[in-house]
């Protein structure tokens, strides 16, 4: 078989510095910049009050008498299902009693939930602003230049990724287009914003969105729009249904079992 | 391990606290005496680390502990002046080394008013809720340092510091059942902490020794008691607590001659029969005293059991061995 030619482009290496090491840069200083306007934006956690404090944490109280309940003797343990669930049925730790059994505000209209939806908007902001402002600097300036050539072969999958920017049908996707660079920037910096800012910062837009898609049940188990009077009804139910039985059962033959074995 | 800075200041025996102490002039001279989070900073420096407050706070306590006011002020002002003045914490702090230096129960109303004013403004300030208890105990006013507990618990029931502290309350005035539902309220915080687990097993037998218990309840405690125990050192081997524990009960058990009264009803525990009882108790002779033998000898790996806690072992196996050799 005849060897595929192996395809040359001449370019200015003066590229290389005016191309590459700008847009590296500025991604970087925008990263940077990005965390530190997140962290003037944030707005410090708001106050519960004791009331509210007490629903949340009776609830978890319950969650916990759920979980651990083999470490009590079935006396105990009764005990407190019983306090437990009388005080849930009876709504002895809901914030408001009076509202029990209306629906839920509207999460709109709620001035604590509408606080908690403009912190995700401005995190929203702070991504998107900056974004759209490099990306349309990237083109206005650098658009329709191959770069530089990776070191490794690629299949030509890869060249709509790679060489975005330039219509060019049978060039190698191993040539790289500086829009191209860019997204690599995009995905490839968490490492180094890491080494700069510490590992909880906020300035790789792609750490965040794997937040956001990522499990959300502990976040919004208070969240707006959820009814709690629901939740410990539900855990009543729960408490209710638990078959006992305890880890003390039988120990001693287990420690004697243990121990000779 | 952790250096000694790092661990918390209750746990550190006195010799360490005062070495601890010591180095307090050298530590607040290394670290900046202000933390600044500017970037140019963090660029140059690192980033702010939280353990180095969590060492700030340990030191004050430790310098209080050991007399050294003047530390302890330098290190609470540059916490005061990361945090400032309006953090819960910072609060809490500032009224403890307050509390410290007070010369006479006069100072320490006045410090209780100041707790007092913050709650009023915030009442779900919780450590400053809790210093508040603590000072009130300390003061000798018993039942409303445990009635202000139980409301702290009442919102914020899943406080395993405030449930020790308030089974610890209960006790000193003799309620055990009351301390028993307290510390089993731990448990189901921390399901699996073997020290918890032993001392659950202490209450329930100093409840079974009280005065005036019931035989049925007697026999009661002192079976969820010896469970307790087992459980424990389940969980940790070579617990000295869990282990002495066990010898104590099972030999008075054994020596009670135990007549099981049997309670078919499935609810409550029973008492484990003779040969059981026989096998915890020796097994647990035999652990106390290779426990014992080894960090008396000082043997590598049995260095962490506190001395006055080996002394106790000792005396236990002292007094079973006694009527042998006479």
């Amino acid at each position: 078989m005849a060897q595929v030619p192996v395809q040359t482009i001449h370019r200015d290496p003066q590229l290389f510095y005016w191309i590459l090491f700008p847009i590296t840069i500025v991604m970087i200083l925008t990263g940077v910049l990005r965390h530190y306007a997140t962290v003037l934006m944030a707005s410090a956690p708001k106050k519960q009050d004791q009331k509210t404090t007490r629903e949340q944490r009776a609830l978890i109280h319950g969650i916990n008498v759920r979980g651990n309940f083999h470490v009590l003797s079935r006396p105990s343990f009764e005990t407190r299902r019983d306090a437990l669930t009388t005080a849930y049925e009876s709504g002895a730790y809901l914030k408001d009693p009076e509202n029990r059994g209306q629906p839920p505000p509207n999460p709109m209209s709620d001035p604590s939930a509408m606080e908690g939806m403009m912190g995700m908007m401005k995190n929203q902001m702070a991504m998107i602003v900056p974004n759209t402002l490099i990306m349309s600097w990237i083109n206005a300036f650098f658009s329709g230049y191959v770069i530089m050539k990776l070191p490794f072969p690629l299949t030509i999958k890869f060249k709509s990724m790679l060489q975005a920017g330039v219509a060019t049908r049978d060039m190698d996707p191993r040539w790289m287009s500086s829009i191209s660079w860019y997204f690599l920037c995009i995905f490839g910096l968490q490492a180094v914003f890491n080494f700069l800012l510490g590992s909880e910062n906020a300035a790789n837009q792609m750490a965040q969105q794997m937040n956001q898609m990522g499990p959300q049940g502990g976040a919004n188990m208070f969240g707006p729009g959820v009814d709690p009077n629901k939740q410990f009804l539900a855990e009543a139910e729960n408490l209710a249904v638990i078959e006992h039985y305890s880890v003390l059962d039988g120990v001693e033959q287990r420690l004697l079992e243990g121990i000779k074995a | 391990m952790a250096p000694p800075t790092l661990l918390p200041a209750s746990q550190l025996s006195p010799a360490d606290a005062l070495a601890v102490a010591q180095q307090a002039p050298a530590f607040l001279r290394s670290s900046p005496a202000t933390v600044s989070s500017s970037p140019l900073n963090t660029l140059l420096y690192g980033s702010e680390k939280s353990e180095l407050w969590l060492q700030y706070e340990n030191l004050i306590l430790t310098c209080l502990r050991t007399g050294d006011d003047t530390a302890a002020h330098a290190a609470l002002r540059r916490v005061v002046s990361r945090f400032g003045d309006d953090n819960e914490r910072v609060q809490a702090l500032q009224g403890l080394v307050k509390e410290a230096e007070a010369q006479n129960d006069g100072e320490l109303e006045k410090v209780l008013k100041e707790y007092n004013q913050i709650l009023s403004v915030n009442d779900t300030n919780i450590p400053v809720a809790k210093r508040r208890i603590a000072l009130l105990r300390s003061l000798g006013r018993v039942s409303e340092a445990a009635s202000a507990l139980v409301q702290l618990l009442d919102f914020s029931p899943t406080d395993s510091e405030a449930w020790s502290e308030l089974s610890d309350i209960y006790l000193s005035q003799g309620l055990y059942s009351q301390a028993i539902y307290a510390i089993e309220e731990v448990l189901v915080l921390a399901p699996n902490a073997w020290n918890i687990h032993a001392r659950l097993g202490e209450l329930q037998f100093m409840a079974a020794t009280a005065p005036g218990v019931a035989n049925g309840s007697y026999q009661q405690y002192l079976a969820e008691a010896i469970k307790r125990f087992s459980r424990s050192v389940e969980l940790c081997d070579d617990y000295l607590r869990g282990y002495y524990g066990l010898k104590l009960i099972s030999k008075r058990l054994l020596a009670d001659g135990s007549k099981p009264t049997k309670q078919g009803d499935g609810n409550e525990f029973v008492v484990p029969d003779t040969n059981t009882l026989e096998r915890l108790n020796e097994l647990a002779t035999a652990k106390l005293a290779e426990i014992v033998r080894r960090s008396s000898t000082k043997e590598r790996g049995w260095g962490g059991y506190s001395d006055t806690e080996i002394a106790a072992a000792r005396e236990l196996l002292a007094e079973d061995e006694s009527p042998i050799k006479r």
